[in-house]
């Protein structure tokens, strides 16, 4: 116990491993006896067996997908999106980090919406851009992209002077110092940033998908509640975590392959 | 103002310079206060004062980078030359005690770094500064180490790094802010030898900020004594005695002349404030 509380322990990664699918496992037992002892009802809370069997439901059904159909769109809409917040939001914020003044005008238009209910813009954007595809990828894109912009902003802020500085006296000119000196020093952060961001569209794609899609995995839910078969909200609740989980680990394994100097400083 | 047929060949004119930056209590603070000197030809020249007496302002000046957008000076001038310079040029180079070698780029590419900027891209072709680093590179004992990138060299090689950079491009001037201040006291000997056999191999006009007296004594030509904030010049006289100095030197009735007027020069300009170091 003297060792428990330090948060500089170096935990083996198998011993890591075994502790959190130790906890998985615990969760899945406690659902288990909830739901098969019948203390609670199916109808609040399906067993793991029925949203298993929802799943497979879901994942072929007379000759098709529609949990892969579903998938597909879902992710479809979320990497649109995703390429319009890397290809605006990350100038934008390298922009207001770069120059104070244009961070002065842009960040009171920009930083509030990252406590806004964003959310309630989606009727907004209905009227606005109706209720096709066109609507749900500028919901994801405005959810994320004000995420992205500020972190994007004060990772260049965080660079420190002494590279500007440095690349001045070297004769570079002001835009050199930017993009030769201080975007390169703050490429592990905007990595980040794009994490997050994906991140973000993950929850919000259920939201997205709420209004009018035909097919996708909020879709998937939407309909399965309106039939009140909670199984099947279970699995696409499932699904989606597994997703968003993936696009984490793969995107983090990435950064770590493309900054491996960020951890060795 | 670009390098002629003799690079070393250059001069420096300070024009009793002020520099005030704006208080945070309102009003303005003088760190700098009517200082004129005056750098000939080349050799290493030593401003030496107590730790926050404004003698980095006055590099940053000669220098002509402007971290803060202030006006620098606030009033007097600097003329290089007899040209009066405004902001960055490039004459000279800077190195720092932070020496910001970039982490993701090799040491190769670390010391070919200013050669990705249009300013030396246009001056110097390809071949040559490739064939200008790998000789600054063995010059300054890391030609086994290029490939390497910054975390795996010690705190010593890194600001070896960072002078090859410097002197990849030859300046005629080289302003050093405090360069061995970081490293320890073995590691800043073996920098100090390193730097006076680079200046042999290609003199030129150093100005070199420490707060180290036995730094002053062991590299300078020349020391300028600063007081503390603001800044004024306490002393300024030089040294004749041959480089490299040795311990022996170090210990004779002239260097601890040159010591003992240092420290009272000090004493009796800064009263107690900022300090300075003295190196056993």
């Amino acid at each position: 116990m003297s060792e428990f509380w330090n948060p500089y322990l170096p935990l083996a990664p198998g011993r890591r491993r075994a502790l959190g699918i130790g906890a998985v496992v615990a969760v899945l037992l406690l659902w288990s006896l909830l739901a098969g002892s019948g203390l609670v009802s199916p109808v609040r809370l399906p067993a793991p067996w029925d949203v298993l069997s929802a799943f497979s439901y879901l994942a072929w059904h007379e000759g098709e997908s529609m949990l892969f159909i579903a998938t597909l769109w879902s992710v479809g809409r979320l990497a649109v999106a995703g390429v319009l917040v890397i290809l605006i939001g990350i100038p934008i914020g390298i922009t207001m980090g770069a120059a104070p003044k244009l961070n002065a005008v842009l960040s009171p238009l920009i930083d509030p919406f990252r406590s806004a209910p964003v959310v309630a813009l989606l009727p907004i954007l209905v009227m606005w851009l109706g209720i096709g595809e066109e609507m749900k990828v500028a919901f994801l894109f405005i959810g994320a992209v004000v995420y992205l912009i500020p972190m994007v902003r004060d990772a260049i802020q965080a660079v420190p002077q002494s590279y500007w500085i440095g690349a001045r006296d070297l004769g570079a000119t002001p835009w050199e110092c930017i993009t030769k000196a201080v975007v390169p020093m703050a490429m592990p952060r905007i990595a980040d940033a794009v994490i997050v961001a994906f991140s973000v569209m993950w929850t919000y794609i259920t939201v997205a998908e709420y209004v009018n899609a035909r097919v996708g995995l909020g879709q998937l839910i939407q309909n399965a509640r309106r039939f009140s078969a909670w199984d099947q909200v279970f699995a696409g609740i499932i699904v989606i975590i597994a997703l968003a989980l993936v696009t984490y680990q793969g995107m983090n394994w990435a950064k770590r392959r493309l900054y491996p100097w960020e951890t060795q400083q | 103002m670009s390098a002629t047929s003799s690079p070393a060949a250059v001069s420096i004119a300070i024009k009793d310079i002020v520099q005030e930056y704006p208080a945070p209590s309102g009003g303005v603070t003088r760190v700098v206060d009517g200082i004129s000197l005056n750098f000939e030809r080349p050799g290493i020249n030593m401003l030496l004062g107590p730790s926050g007496c404004g003698k980095s302002t006055i590099l940053h000046m000669l220098g002509g980078v402007r971290p803060m957008g202030t006006k620098t000076p606030t009033s007097g001038s600097i003329l290089i030359d007899g040209v009066e310079c405004h902001g960055a040029h490039d004459d000279s180079v800077m190195v720092f005690q932070r020496y910001a070698n970039r982490p993701d780029l090799t040491v190769f590419e670390n010391v070919a770094f200013p050669f990705r900027l249009k300013l030396w891209r246009e001056k110097i072709a390809e071949k040559e500064w490739r064939q200008r680093v790998a000789e600054m590179l063995k010059a300054v004992g890391l030609a086994d180490k290029q490939q390497l990138r910054p975390a795996q060299l010690s705190g010593g090689q890194n600001q070896r790094v960072a002078l090859a950079r410097a002197l990849v491009l030859r300046p005629r001037i080289l302003l050093m802010d405090e360069p061995f201040g970081a490293l320890d006291a073995q590691t800043r000997e073996e920098m100090q030898r390193l730097l006076i056999d680079l200046y042999k191999a290609a003199p030129c006009l150093v100005v070199f900020v420490t707060h180290d007296v036995t730094e002053a004594l062991m590299l300078g030509d020349r020391v300028i004594v600063l007081s503390t904030q603001p800044a004024r010049i306490a002393d300024d006289f030089t040294i004749d005695a041959p480089r490299p100095r040795s311990t022996e030197w170090q210990r004779s009735a002239e260097a601890i002349r040159f010591e003992e007027r240092i420290l009272s020069q000090l004493h009796k300009s800064s009263a107690g404030k900022g300090a300075v170091r003295v190196t056993i």
